[in-house]
């Protein structure tokens, strides 16, 4: 039995003078210790979907199921990295770490010692007291990151953490991500990760599964067999051909939509 | 289309049939002319606005276009707009009735000149921002093919300052009427001045008349009258000017779809056309406008132009120019003789400005938060800010005044009414502010929340409130603004002295200034009243209000 598992999951939103169906029949599953990455052009419903799996949103139908039971409220098992880091402005670096963990209860000295320890396994030591707006994007979703496993949760879901840095730092912060995720020390070794990038994905994860836009739907699926660490086989000729296998179920998906769309537009 | 027809004929019948009952039953010598008074009241206020609004606009745009115009303009309005208009109403009244002799030409003048001036500046700055807001890639492709002078203003700043035009000319408006009561019915040396009006009988029912009963019924008419008018006019031009713009222009805008679902089904709230969408346009921009930081020579210029102001005053009223010898007498004239009791008049007039804001700061929070956050407060809520924006603050006050007397005594009851008037001037501004920060935080700062359970009252202190901070501030700088105003009106009664042959005062700096100027006409100690209260207000904007503002704005999301 799957970790975590997303079953036949709908979700529409109103939207002016009617509906938009974001998401339409959604399963996938994410295995203990597996990294998974969900590609998919923008506006197909990925960000929706992972706010439906971190309980912040509800499925029209379908469930969540966590360790075999409905998941539907937010918990510290499953905790999410946000694309715009949703740091608190007004907090420090070390201060919105600890934020979490007053709530979950610990007291002042354990909140600032794994506050602290998961800062400095970030990179950060020495920024503890910055305020958000005195960090660099990277750092910010250091921050973020450093928050989120703090919890020690047992699913990490990542809501495209790069796209808002630049390539440089997101290939340094990409390789943190993988240090923490082949950690055996670590208690989180389940990622979920949404993005936009195919090689990145590739890149990174177990299996890429493939979703399609307008409404959004699974429509494929692809297995990378590539060896770890993926680092040596960045030039390798079967990091390029999982890639096309990535980008040619889109495209297709992509043309069956179009033609579905306008079949009369043939010749 | 047609829910607006149904508003505007049942609101206009529902209305009269209020006037005819009102006609009929009230006892009273002037009932009869209860018309021709809102008439008279209702041609004033928009006449000034007509004028305000040619003004507004065309100064505006030449601040904003010109250097040399905003150089000398906007440093020198702005100065003018911090300073409280009834602050400086006694010496125009003064001025006006010492030229024309008293006639009520003079009052007519004195009420539109009070009139323009709470409503111009509103219009100027909105125009101003307006303009500043438009995109430079606007203003670049413009000039790139050859769209200027006439032609640009044409076709790029009218469109653009349309928004704030119109909001501008809402909230003067409602500013018209805010200072409707005190314009028309003045008591001057003894004698009563007045210009027909729905003010001026207000104030009589209740100096004169001392029919409290025919006050509150005034009153209601004139909300009802007020809130009939805003729905039809002020809110459709909203929706329609706020239609392609560059961006939200009005933060202020409170309603989305589905947030205000439960009020539009009520069905009262959709036969008026009230609290669907709450444009409440206050004057962000002219705040945030204050706050800016003025060159040196922009101070200077705005001062001397001031001053030159003043002189020309004072001349006016002692027909020659103001020198040695009349600041002297000014001086030693009375009141001059409680100057050593200025610092407990500042003291005391402070502290009740200071209370009343903490009231109105307490409970704006818990009301905003409240209905930001709920839908079944907002229901209650929006609609109370509604109704209770629409009853003109001055107008209340003789009312409220009038039983707090009987419960209280005069002077208990005086000050009673004038922290009690100050908490529901002061609360909408800060309402409003509230509520429409709190649904603009940021939602992956709320998702943030959710998902780290943040709940409850730690929401509230770790979330909401900091990031709200920067719209308390902007919301206390419209506060104290106009609780200036609205306590130089309520620390004196000169109505009083047609019962008891004396005026009615609280000690305090308002009443110090009211008395200098009204009951003894002692124009130099007036203007030396008002330069103290400037000098307060504008250094509460930069020692404070500034440095709070700057010190939140770090706390802003960067988008």
């Amino acid at each position: 039995m799957a970790l975590l598992e997303v079953k036949n999951v709908t979700k529409s939103f109103p939207f002016e003078k009617g509906t938009i169906h974001v998401l339409e029949d959604v399963s996938l599953s994410v295995d203990l210790d597996e990294f998974v990455c969900i590609v998919g052009p923008s506006g197909c419903g990925k960000s929706t979907l992972l706010r439906v799996i971190a309980g912040l949103e509800h499925p029209d139908s379908g469930e969540i199921l966590f360790h075999g039971k409905p998941y539907t409220t937010p918990s510290t098992a499953i905790t999410i990295i946000f694309q715009l880091f949703g740091l608190l402005p007004w907090k420090t670096a070390i201060e919105n770490v600890e934020l979490p963990l007053e709530i979950l209860g610990l007291d002042k000295d354990a909140r600032r010692e794994r506050a602290k320890a998961h800062i400095k396994m970030v990179g950060l030591e020495g920024f503890e007291n910055a305020y958000p707006h005195d960090l660099s994007g990277g750092m910010k979703q250091r921050v973020g990151i450093a928050r989120a496993l703090s919890l020690h949760p047992e699913v990490l879901l990542m809501d495209e953490p790069f796209s808002s840095l630049d390539e440089l730092t997101a290939k340094s912060l990409r390789s943190l991500v993988m240090e923490i995720w082949r950690d055996p020390a670590l208690p989180t070794n389940s990622f979920l990760m949404v993005s936009h990038n195919v090689e990145e994905a590739v890149y990174m994860a177990d299996r890429v599964v493939i979703m399609s836009a307008r409404p959004g739907r699974i429509v494929g699926e692809v297995k990378v067999d590539i060896p770890r660490p993926r680092a040596d086989y960045l030039r390798d000729e079967l990091y390029f051909r999982r890639i096309d296998e990535v980008v040619g179920i889109l495209q297709e998906s992509n043309h069956k939509q179009v033609a579905a769309a306008a079949p009369s537009a043939r010749p | 289309m047609n829910r607006r027809f149904l508003a505007f004929v049942g609101g206009f019948a529902g209305i009269a049939v209020a006037y005819f009952l009102a006609m009929r039953f009230v006892q009273n010598p002037e009932i009869h002319s209860l018309p021709y008074y809102t008439f008279r009241t209702l041609l004033r206020i928009t006449l000034t606005l007509a004028i305000s609004l040619v003004w507004g606009i065309s100064f505006g745009i030449l601040a904003s276009t010109n250097k040399i115009a905003s150089l000398i303009l906007i440093p020198f309005i702005d100065l003018l707009q911090s300073i409280p208009i009834l602050g400086y109403f006694p010496a125009v009244i003064v001025f006006l009735i010492s030229m024309f002799r008293g006639s009520q030409l003079a009052i007519e003048l004195s009420a539109m000149m009070l009139l323009f001036t709470s409503m111009a500046w509103a219009i100027f700055f909105g125009v101003v921002g307006a303009v500043k807001g438009i995109p430079t890639n606007v203003e670049e492709s413009a000039r790139t093919f050859g769209v200027s002078g006439y032609r640009y203003v044409r076709h790029v700043i009218l469109p653009a300052i349309t928004p704030a035009v119109v909001a501008g000319a809402t909230l003067a408006w409602c500013d018209g009427w805010f200072f409707m009561i005190a314009a028309e019915y003045i008591e001057y040396a003894g004698t009563a001045y007045s210009v027909p009006g729905l003010g001026m009988y207000l104030a009589k029912a209740s100096y004169v008349y001392n029919d409290l009963t025919l006050a509150t019924v005034l009153l209601g008419l004139i909300t009802a009258l007020v809130l009939y008018i805003n729905s039809l006019t002020w809110h459709t031009l909203m929706d329609r000017a706020t239609r392609g713009t560059y961006k939200p222009v009005f933060r202020l805008d409170l309603s989305g779809v589905g947030q205000l679902g439960v009020v539009r089904n009520l069905g009262v709230r959709k036969w008026l056309h009230v609290g669907d969408r709450i444009h409440w346009p206050r004057s962000l921009a002219a705040a945030s406008h204050r706050l800016r930081k003025y060159t040196r020579l922009e101070k200077a210029i705005a001062f001397a132009l001031a001053m030159s102001i003043v002189v020309f005053g004072v001349a006016a009223v002692a027909k020659r120019l103001p020198d040695i010898d009349t600041i002297r007498k000014g001086f030693s004239d009375p009141p001059a003789g409680e100057l050593a009791k200025l610092p407990m008049y500042v003291a005391l007039t402070m502290g009740r400005l200071g209370i009343a804001y903490a009231i109105s700061l307490v409970l704006a929070l818990g009301m905003g938060i409240l209905a930001a956050e709920n839908k079944k407060f907002a229901a209650i809520f929006y609609p109370i800010y509604d109704i209770g924006q629409a009853v003109p603050i001055l107008a209340l006050f003789p009312i409220l005044f009038g039983v707090l007397r009987g419960a209280f005594g005069p002077s208990v009851g005086l000050e009673l009414t004038a922290i009690i008037v100050l908490v529901l001037d002061m609360i909408w501004y800060m309402f409003l502010n509230i509520v429409s920060a709190v649904k603009n935080i940021p939602s992956e700062l709320n998702e943030v929340g959710r998902l780290f359970g943040l709940k409850g009252l730690r929401k509230v202190t770790h979330l909401v409130i900091p990031t709200i901070l920067p719209a308390i501030v902007t919301g206390s700088i419209l506060s104290w603004g106009t609780g200036w105003n609205t306590i130089i009106f309520s620390e004196y009664m000169p109505y009083e002295s047609t019962q008891t042959g004396k005026p009615l005062a609280v000690a305090g700096l308002g009443s110090y200034l009211d008395r200098a100027g009204y009951e003894y006409g002692n124009t130099v100690l007036l203007i030396f009243l008002l330069g103290v209260i400037a000098t307060i207000v504008l250094s509460m904007e930069g020692l404070v209000w500034r440095r709070l503002l700057r010190r939140f704005e770090r706390y802003r999301m960067e988008a």
